[in-house]
């Protein structure tokens, strides 16, 4: 069976890859330990392969190591066998037959069109897309801003109404993943490396430039708290309820209604499940494949260039032309071999990883950043935030918004599909109301958390004068790649920080990639069947070129701008299957009790009137 | 056996998001017992080395940690103090892994002493140090009950041990107090450094001793210091030779067999035991229990733990840990031995799994009455197999391969 055949070749590469990752890692040990004795012996450009030979190794072994419950794997001369045996064509033609051919179609043709348009009229291209995106983020900028406030309000009427009680998938139905697991692969499929990146950066920028809605000078004390608030307002609760939105319609009508799981079940209250064949809920999941390969493929493409820029930066080792490709062809081995091997092998290894390193990096900058400021200035934004959070939600002003907020809205929206999705696959067993506490306020507390550490570190170096940041971002032509090293450089432990910095990068990109991937598989076989290794090792491969693609023949902005003007559509697809989900519950699902409800009937009754008793509610 | 790939195709979309019932966030089972404490131990006995080694090699140290702030620690302890702690680390491991109660205690202690190296100095280069020592320690902590080993000194161990304590305090005491009559020796550090040196037979000269009474006592200290030292060297690497010409013996030592866990008893040596131990491989620790010394002699070096005796005596199957073993195979040619066996077993262990060979098919029911949970009779097995093969055709060669494997895997995975 393939599955089989496939972890005997895991086992062969695992034995590979022990070798490799023990050598490397021996290098880099020799190199962090004794600086000054080896680390001059190995030139930059060495030195920086070696170490990601090391971390990438590292990361598919602990991919490829084998889950405790399965059992009996077959051993590699048998598989090596077996792979002789196997027919070519008749595997291609597995392969093929498995596909939903629109499905599978499209998304190449598209990839193909827009490649040859940017070789042929690389200019005309680029200029067309960029208008379009201008005029959808300044026209249908409005209608993001709402689609969002509604899926927070949305959300926070799940969370405490009637609703947030019913289970997905039957009241007998237990969660497969417990709770830790849940949160991890849920908070590390839906944020990319662009956390890690916009960490130190985003506050920064809102400090030099204020948002026109804070009103204060540039650089002056008072735009410190509103930098804050705005960061936190664009990565928190109103950019994680998107994936909430789409995700709890797929998992309801996936686990209580059969519909598939796939993305075009969220419009099951509008189509009814039967009708979730027809031509809209193939353009839907069409659509949902391209923007996840558009937007996961253009984030690996560009979070590699930064990467790559931020050492260029830090260690002035030059990548070269040929680096970048290396890199995405090095990051796509990752993912792949990580989807490959499952949702409980490696997505959620390397997600465990992410979130350890991802606690790590935090609690270092607790120890070695500026706590008082951060806490009072922290508290001072998430203040501002909770109180003028419906005016922030609903400030539709100008130029700035449009390039800020809406972009940001529709980046997320672009990515709800897939980690939609994906939170509604892992959601079965779990309450509604577990559900969206989860992807919305856990996993925003977090990213809030993190903002808050690195945006007021970066804050306060900046004012205090201990690194000019803003002057180091300005000469890199207004990069946030590089923000990060002059920040660590001047805190305790900076090497150390700059390390870890790089590894979360890494981690970050491959736990979206190898969800993404998953994801995308599953859309793209049909429906009844399972993606089987080769499907996922081929949108694996499919979302790596297309990265590759855009390094090598540019326009990796102009991708991610198409890829992200598909949130547009998956804004109005949001707030049709909240409108339809609602209907349906209200129809259907009566009798829960809310949180607000259970609260109050906690509380002791002060002043029961005898001759009125209290409705008999459980 | 289907080769195809088209035979994935079936395999529902359930075995992608919900591959196992409970898809737990770490195995806490696999990380946190004894064993695992033990490998981080090891790990932070290396990099405590290795970070030792870096600091040594930094010129100059710097000293910007928060302890250093606040309490004047002394630079030669930050700067030699990671290799230090490493070689005694070194040793804890060792105990550790044998489950001395001795190691745990000194571990606990020693772990302490190594935290205070990285808030010392507080380079890059110490943090993984910082943090794997923070993280074993809470293990450490957690599996203490698991570290219940007395060192289990002999007598003469014991007394070459203490006689060497006793002659360096002697030395060192003495040396001290007579002072005045050696060239050189002004301080207590002086003392111990004479004492060892001169114990050690290394002699340097340059303290010497200058009077009559200062030659005595130096010639005491070396006849008792180099005797006991002597004593010593033999009294505790001794018992290490012999174990292993007892283990090129076919016999275990006590040490060796406290620190099996989870590991397969197999009792008696029969017809069935050859591929029974090729199946179980490499997979798991076994011992096999025989009273036979032939066999024992024909099974060394096979990577099989042997222990000499009689499997139905309760004493022997102590010895072979049955009480932490993960299941018991009983399976030599005697079936009335073989009853006993796994009476002997309930006896020392009733809950554990006992699979057991039956050699004619109509004791298979006694077997059950004695608490075998699983009986199994290799010749009907063999029989049916043959049966079936000439009927099948070619069909059964495969069923054949993949019979034995598939069934004896099924039967350790239950026990475990």
């Amino acid at each position: 069976m393939a599955t089989s055949d496939a972890s005997g070749i895991a086992e062969l590469v695992g034995r590979l890859l022990v070798p490799l990752c023990a050598a490397s890692g021996a290098l880099v040990l020799a190199g962090f330990f004794f600086p000054t004795l080896v680390g001059d012996a190995v030139t930059g450009p060495a030195w920086l392969t070696i170490a990601l030979v090391f971390f990438s190794s590292g990361l598919c072994y602990i991919a490829l190591l084998p889950y405790s419950e399965d059992n009996a794997e077959p051993a590699a001369a048998d598989v090596l066998l077996r792979v002789r045996r196997t027919d070519i064509r008749q595997a291609v033609r597995g392969f093929l037959t498995q596909h939903e051919p629109a499905i599978l179609a499209f998304p190449v043709l598209v990839f193909a069109a827009f490649f040859g348009l940017q070789i042929a009229f690389p200019a005309r291209t680029t200029s067309a897309v960029d208008a379009a995106a201008a005029t959808v983020l300044r026209d249908a900028g409005p209608l993001f801003l709402a689609a969002v406030f509604l899926s927070v309000c949305y959300c926070l009427v799940l969370l405490l109404g009637p609703w947030g009680d019913i289970k997905l998938g039957g009241p007998d139905t237990e969660p497969s993943y417990t709770y830790p697991t849940y949160f991890t692969l849920v908070f590390t499929a839906g944020i990319a490396a662009g956390l890690v990146f916009w960490g130190p950066t985003e506050a920064l920028f809102h400090y030099d430039q204020p948002p026109p809605y804070v009103g204060t000078a540039p650089q002056s004390p008072g735009a410190v708290t509103g930098a804050l608030t705005y960061t936190l307002f664009h990565w928190g609760l109103s950019a994680w309820s998107a994936y909430a939105v789409i995700g709890v319609p797929i998992a309801y009508f996936a686990f209580t209604r059969d519909a598939p799981l796939r993305v075009s079940t969220v419009l099951a209250p509008v189509l009814g499940v039967d009708g979730l064949d027809s031509v809209w809920a193939t353009l839907v999941d069409i659509l949902a494949v391209f923007a996840t390969i558009g937007g996961i493929a253009t984030s690996v493409a560009l979070v590699s260039e930064q990467f790559l820029a931020g050492i260029n930066y830090q260690w002035d080792v030059a990548a070269g032309d040929i680096g970048p490709v290396l890199f995405v062809g090095g990051l796509t081995l990752i993912f792949v071999v990580s989807s490959v091997t499952g949702i409980h092998r490696g997505i959620r290894r390397i997600a465990g990883l992410n979130v350890v390193l991802f606690g790590l990096f935090a609690l270092l900058i607790v120890a070695v950043g500026p706590r008082s400021f951060i806490i009072s200035r922290g508290t001072q934004a998430i203040g501002v935030y909770v109180l003028e959070f419906v005016p922030l939600s609903l400030h539709t002003g100008g130029e700035w918004v449009a390039e800020w907020t809406v972009w940001n809205w529709s980046w997320w929206f672009s990515w709800a599909p897939f980690a939609g999705l994906f939170v509604a696959a892992l959601s079965r067993g779990r309450r509604v109301r577990t559900v969206v506490f989860t992807t919305v306020v856990a996993t925003s507390a977090a990213t809030m958390v993190w903002f808050l550490l690195l945006g007021g570190t970066s804050l306060f170096v900046q004012r205090t004068g201990q690194a000019d940041i803003l002057a180091v971002i300005a000469q890199r032509g207004g990069s946030e790649a590089v923000a990060g090293f002059p920040l660590f450089a001047s805190l305790p432990l900076g090497q150390l920080l700059m390390f870890l910095f790089l590894a979360l990068i890494v981690v970050f990109i491959t736990t979206s990639a190898d969800t993404s991937t998953l994801v995308v598989s599953v859309l793209a076989t049909r429906r009844g069947f399972a993606p089987s290794v080769t499907h996922i090792a081929f949108w694996g491969v499919f979302q790596g070129a297309v990265a590759v693609s855009v390094l090598l023949l540019g326009g990796a902005e102009t991708l991610q701008a198409l890829a992200v003007l598909t949130g547009g559509p998956f804004a109005v697809i949001s707030l049709v299957a909240a409108g339809g989900l609602t209907v349906t519950w209200y129809r259907d699902e009566r009798g829960h009790t809310s949180v607000v409800r259970r609260v109050l009937d906690r509380l002791p009754h002060v002043q029961t009137h005898h001759d009125v008793d209290p409705p008999d509610e459980k | 056996m289907a080769n195809a790939p088209e035979d994935s195709t079936d395999k529902a979309l359930e075995d992608v998001f919900y591959p196992a019932d409970r898809v737990p966030f770490v195995d806490w089972d696999e990380f946190s017992g004894a064993k695992p404490t033990v490998v981080l131990t090891g790990v932070v006995t290396f990099l405590a080395f290795v970070t030792g080694l870096s600091n040594l090699s930094q010129t100059p140290l710097v000293l910007d940690g928060p302890l250093s702030a606040a309490v004047d620690l002394p630079l030669a302890f930050v700067r030699f103090g990671g290799v230090l702690f490493a070689f005694v680390l070194g040793l804890v491991t060792v105990g550790l892994q044998r489950r001395k109660r001795l190691a745990w205690r000194v571990a606990s202690v020693v772990f302490l002493g190594l935290v205070l190296l990285p808030l010392a100095t507080f380079q890059p280069t110490d943090i993984p140090l910082l943090v794997l020592t923070l993280v074993t320690y809470p293990l450490l902590v957690r599996n203490r009950h698991r570290f219940d080993q007395s060192l289990g000194l002999s007598p003469i161990q014991i007394a070459s041990l203490s006689a060497i304590f006793g002659v360096v305090l002697y030395g060192t005491v003495g040396a001290y107090g007579l002072r005045g009559q050696f060239l050189e020796l002004d301080s207590w550090g002086d003392a111990v450094y004479y004492v060892i040196v001169t114990i050690a037979t290394v002699g340097y000269g340059d303290i010497t001793p200058m009077t009559a009474e200062a030659r005595w006592f130096s010639l005491s200290i070396i006849l008792f210091g180099t005797g006991a030292f002597t004593v010593a060297v033999g009294a505790l690497i001794g018992p290490a030779i012999e174990s292993r010409m007892a283990t090129a013996f076919g016999v275990m030592t006590a040490s060796e067999l406290t620190l099996l866990e989870d590991h397969i008893v197999v009792l008696g040596y029969g017809d069935v035991t050859a591929s029974l131990l090729e199946e179980l491989g490499d997979e798991t620790e076994v011992v096999v229990v025989t009273p036979d010394e032939e066999t024992v002699a024909s099974l060394q070096g096979e990577g099989v733990n042997l222990l000499t005796g009689d499997p139905t005596d309760e004493g022997i199957l102590r010895d072979a840990r049955v009480g932490t073993a993960s299941g018991v195979v009983v399976g030599s040619n005697d079936d009335a031995r073989d009853v006993l066996a796994v009476i002997a077993t309930k006896n020392v262990n009733p809950d554990i799994r006992i699979v057991a060979a039956a050699t004619d098919e109509k004791h298979v029911e006694k077997f059950r009455t004695v608490g075998a949970d699983e009986v199994i009779n290799p010749r009907s097995i063999g029989g049916r197999l043959l049966g079936q093969s000439v009927l099948g055709g070619g069909q059964t060669e495969s069923l054949l391969d993949g019979r034995g494997p598939r069934d004896e895997a099924g039967g350790t995975d239950d026990s475990e």
